[in-house]
């Protein structure tokens, strides 16, 4: 076959990219062997070449990354559709701010995130680490090796190595399309998925990286440390490194939840996904880590456990890679990836970071010294390795739960058809363990923290310690007391957990002011620990208490079971809602780009019905990138210190939320026209059927009035168009409400363009058929003029109406005269009686000059089928020119109607008051401020 | 022995417990033949039926859709969801359920819906013109 020579395609950044991935995996494992080596042979003089070839490869390694990643953004940037990468993740309508987000929505662009920061910390180690740069380096350049290849993108026997993100689409698939030399110029780009299209998925995904990408340094320094032997050494300089991981993982965690509680609409910030559960291991794991580092650098004791602690954290990571990446996880999860085919890749990659780490560690550690003696007690090492068990014990929990999709996996291979397990109710189970440990932790957190470490002097300061300790625990119980008030909490287990949170925040501020007295080394752990406490107690009183505004104000709380609780209520725009004490008002909604955004008013009723408190949410609707249906509902919450409330829209109407739904609906709608007469009301009968009845309806309506230069709300008007609409009045018979609309017609370069109007209450929509020009103009064209000249207060007979010109008016006010400035507009006001009529009535034709041209507003009395217009006005006699023909009276206008087309104007809406909320993000962010004070302590420590 | 080696082998015994007695909150998906024999909340895995009504008329009631739904078994029952629809109900290529029976009716208190995704999608449009 003759190769195709294709048009339009940009081939360089491809070519230039996919040669920087090759280079900076070769680079990586350049620079594994030389630090390697380095290491080895650190006495001899070989070392600094070593360590020379090694940092230029490791070099060469992250500036090969740099430019892969920005041939990535360039053809993204210039929507070079052609890459494959490109055509999933951009399409020529994203904002320029979502292209970090595109970037990393694919698994490639992620894993080249986690590498990027791989880079940046490795480039620091190379300025800071000193003597521990060889083996450090070589670790974590073996690892980027390893995730480098999931990037490659080349066939080694038959078997696919890694997904290359600068693939040309055409090399992908083998599709007709390629068959055309320009098929470049079809391609178009799906675009990024319209729900990560906000800030959160722009600071999430690469703060989450960073935290990754930082555990692997303890990995690295804890591999280094078995590696060379130097164990206290190696506790020393990799401190700072544990703290800030477990500062920033967390951080990235924590930003998850907050993303998920501002911006998604399940209402909360954790729900026991396996995704969010194998991010939280390594967390717990890396910050027991960090105890027992802190115990074996005041003791000596635990040195093997910190070491298993840290191999943990990275092997769980790459587990958590492994279980959101390869599709095991399949329904269970709502965020996992799409799968890439590389399951047994990252199989091999995980499973190598189990076995070499454990082999490493076995061989090694009996070269750490082992003591002895026994830990005291009443001493702060004893309780704390008490903790970091505890919270292994807790990491084991969730990770068991989390990997029966692996068991039913394995289960499978050995039993082909294997029913798969799952948890029934994942949230229950793990609150209901995870609880326990939630107990403990907090009790130990106040319990250890007074003690010191290697307590030699315990009978002289055990009456201070158990003083302390009594009076913590009596505050601590009274305000247990307080709080259980305020939150409603009855069960006993949730009482205790409460406790142990109070618990907490008392000792340790106890502690802080007895113990610590500004010695900044304490202070980071105290905040730690004052926020777990924090947390704690926010998680019992916003999951506990979380209350629904918008349910059903009759059914009373606790008498339905779970399911049957009502938890949407149905808005009529402009109508307000009266639910559990607010009312609850629709007031309008308006669409900027994708987004429609609702505004909603809420006011807070007390007792007496009085307006307390009165503020807005505003929850939007986000469209796809077609615009054609609803992609996501965005919550809106409304912050108060003590606590959130949190709304969102549930659904909206089919015709509003999709936009082909509300062509199918149109389309079915039965239109009838009926002529109405101007001026005078009609009644007619509309028969509906409905699947299984008919419905007969009775309608009275009347065409008020025609309208010349007419709005409307979707009609955005141009020159030289002709805008007419008509003011319709329509009653539905045995009801009292009169209705009234005004559709409009607009005849533009020679096509009408209609512009109906849907009367909700009654399920009409009213529109002007194109035939209403026709009527429009005939009217306008069969009349006859007569001329009238007149002065003010001259009366004249006319087809048996006397007509008397009663003012000539400067600046006259009608509706069919909209004034402009530098107009000269005079209005004659003309009085009409019928002859033998007391009754008379006013009519005003306004006689213009608009920039400089003369122009007429005709008038008429559509009951009597007169018409007048204002021709002339004389200087020189002080006479009106007035014009006045009389057309047929009673005259009918031709109305399209359909009955029974579905309303608009209503939203299902959600309102939930989460309480205390606010002592959750405090507690969780202060845990992280504590660990990132820490960090900074222990860091300038080293540098002295 | 160390007190630290008793406290740790109370935590083993302790998960160990914990994890028989776990067995109680896991099972596989069920059928409406199960549940009907159930004394709790099941899982049910199964499709929805298209030609069959889909009720949610949120004038009605923004808190009550039913539909059908057929299981692996190939038994059809109505399911109530108090709840409003979930989005892009229709598309689901597969349904599972939270929730017990009542009567002939599943009472449902969870829904989730497995989703076409649309790269799997469009893998499927261009593998059949392919084809």
């Amino acid at each position: 076959m003759d190769e195709i020579q294709y048009i339009g395609e940009h081939l360089l950044p491809g070519q230039i990219g996919r040669m920087t991935i090759i280079l900076s995996f070769v680079a990586s494992f350049l620079a594994t062997i030389a630090y390697y080596f380095a290491e080895q042979k650190k006495e001899s003089v070989e070392a600094t070449g070593w360590i020379k070839i090694g940092r230029f490869s490791y070099i060469i390694h992250g500036v090969s990354l740099f430019i892969t990643i920005a041939c990535i953004f360039y053809v993204m940037y210039f929507r070079m559709y052609e890459y494959e990468y490109a055509r999933l993740h951009v399409s020529n309508d994203l904002e320029m701010k979502y292209i970090l987000s595109a970037f990393w929505e694919g698994q490639e662009g992620s894993f080249l995130l986690w590498m990027f920061w791989h880079v940046v910390l490795g480039f620091i180690l190379i300025r800071v680490a000193k003597n521990w740069e060889a083996p450090v380096m070589s670790i974590l350049s073996l690892v980027q090796l390893f995730i480098g290849s999931m990037i490659l993108g080349v066939y080694i026997l038959e078997t696919k190595i890694g997904a290359n993100p600068l693939m040309l689409f055409r090399d992908t698939m083998d599709i007709p399309l390629f068959a055309q030399a320009d098929y470049v110029d079809l391609l178009t780009g799906n675009g990024l998925n319209p729900l990560l299209q906000n800030y959160w998925m722009t600071i999430h995904p690469p703060t989450l990286f960073l935290g990754f990408a930082s555990t692997t340094i303890p990995f690295c320094y804890a591999i280094a440390g078995l590696w060379n032997g130097k164990h206290q050494e190696m506790l020393k300089v990799s401190f700072p490194w544990a703290l800030f991981s477990g500062a920033i993982l967390g951080t990235g965690i924590l930003m998850g939840g907050a993303w998920a509680y501002e911006a998604l609409t399940f209402g909360g910030y954790w729900a026991w996904d396996p995704v969010e559960n194998a991010s939280l291991v390594p967390w717990i794991l890396i910050v027991a880590g960090i105890h027992t580092h802190l115990i074996a650098r005041a003791t000596g004791h635990s040195i093997r456990s910190t070491y298993l602690f840290y191999l943990m954290t990275f092997f769980f990571i790459l587990y958590s890679t492994f279980l959101t990446r390869s599709g095991i996880l399949g329904e269970t999860s709502v965020h996992a990836f799409t799968e890439m085919g590389l399951e047994r890749q990252l199989l091999v990659f995980t499973a190598f970071f189990f076995v070499f780490p454990l082999f490493i560690f076995f061989i090694k550690q009996k070269s750490i010294t082992r003591i002895e003696e026994e830990e005291a007690l009443a001493s702060k090492e004893f309780w704390m390795f008490i903790g970091s068990l505890v919270l292994l014990f807790s990491a084991c929990l969730i990770t068991a739960s989390t990997s029966l999709p692996v068991y039913n996996k394995i289960a499978e291979l050995f039993q082909p058809g294997f029913e798969g397990y799952v948890i029934q109710d994942p949230v229950e189970h793990h609150n209901k363990y995870q609880l326990w440990i939630g107990v403990f932790i907090g009790l130990l957190s106040g319990v250890a923290q007074s003690f010191r470490f290697r307590e030699a002097n315990w009978g002289a300061v055990s009456r201070k310690y158990f003083l302390h300790l009594g009076i913590s625990i009596v505050i601590a119980a009274t305000l247990t007391f307080a709080a259980a008030q305020w939150i409603n909490v009855y069960a006993w287990q949730y009482q205790i957990l409460l406790f142990s949170g109070l618990f907490a925040v008392v000792a340790n501020l106890d502690y802080l002011f007895t113990f610590v007295r500004g010695n900044l080394k304490l202070a980071g752990s105290v905040i730690s620990h004052i926020g777990f406490g924090l947390m704690i107690v926010g998680i019992l009183a916003s999951s506990l208490n979380k209350e629904h505004i918008s349910t059903d104000p009759f059914t009373q709380r606790g008498l339905l079971n779970e399911e049957m609780l009502k938890r949407n209520v149905i808005l009529f725009e402009g109508k307000p809602a009266l639910l559990n004490g607010y009312e609850i008002t629709y007031q309008r909604d308006s669409m900027i780009d994708r987004m429609r955004t609702y505004d909603i008013n809420f006011k807070k009723l007390n007792q007496e019905g009085k307006v307390v408190e009165d503020f807005m949410v505003y929850p939007t609707a986000q469209f796809d990138n077609k615009l054609i249906k609803v992609a996501a509902y965005n919550p809106s919450t409304q912050h108060y210190l003590d606590k959130d409330i949190f709304t969102h829209i549930a659904t909206l109407p089919k015709k509003e939320a999709d936009r082909e739904e509300a062509q199918r609906m149109e389309d079915s709608l039965n239109y009838r026209i009926i002529e109405v007469p101007l001026g005078a009301e009609m009644t007619f009968i509309d028969t509906l059927n409905l699947s299984d009845t008919t419905m007969i309806n009775q309608f009275r309506i009347s065409i008020e009035s025609i309208i010349p230069n007419a709005t409307h709300p979707d009609y955005k008007s141009k020159e030289k168009d002709l805008a007419i609409g008509a003011k319709v009045k329509i009653q539905q018979v045995g009801k009292p409400e009169n209705y009234e609309a005004s559709p409009v017609a607009v005849l533009r370069n020679n096509l009408v363009y209609t512009y109906p109007v849907q009367i909700n209450d009654l399920a009409f929509k009213i529109k002007l058929p194109s035939s209403f020009f026709d009527k429009f103009f005939a009217a306008e064209m069969n009349l006859e003029y007569r001329n009238f000249d007149l002065k003010e207060g001259d009366a004249i007979n006319f087809n048996g109406y006397e007509i008397k010109l009663e003012q000539v008016a400067r600046d006259p006010k009608h509706p069919n005269y909209q004034a402009k400035k530098d107009d000269i507009a005079v209005g004659a006001i003309l009085k009409v009686t019928k002859n033998g009529e007391s009754k008379s009535e006013l009519a005003q034709p306004i006689y213009l000059i608009r920039k400089m041209n003369p122009m007429m507003i005709k008038d008429k009395l559509t009951t009597h089928g007169l018409n007048f217009q204002f021709t002339k006005i004389d200087p020189s006699t002080g006479k009106m020119s007035i014009g006045i023909a009389q057309s047929e009276a009673n005259i009918t206008y031709p109305i399209e109607f359909a009955t029974n087309s579905l309303r608009t104007d209503y939203i299902v809406f959600e309102a939930i008051i989460f309480p205390g909320i606010n002592f959750f993000w405090t507690g969780s962010i202060m845990m992280m401020l504590g660990l990132a004070m820490s960090w900074i302590k222990r860091r300038f420590e080293l540098k002295r | 022995m160390k007190k630290i080696h008793l406290i740790g082998m109370i935590m083993i015994g302790i998960a160990i417990y914990l994890i028989i007695t776990a067995g109680g909150e896991v099972a596989t998906y069920s059928n409406f033949d199960d549940a009907r024999g159930a004394a709790g909340k099941v899982k049910v895995v199964g499709h929805l039926v298209k030609d069959k009504e889909i009720i949610y008329d949120e004038l009605v009631d923004p808190n009550y859709f039913t539909f059908y739904m057929v299981d692996d078994n190939k038994e059809e029952r109505k399911v109530i969801l108090n709840q409003g629809k979930p989005q892009d109900f229709e598309l689901s290529e597969q349904i599972v359920l939270t929730g017990k029976m009542e009567n002939d009716e599943f009472i449902a208190s969870e829904i989730l819906l497995k989703c076409p995704s649309k790269y799997k999608d469009e893998e499927v449009y261009l593998k059949n013109e392919k084809g």
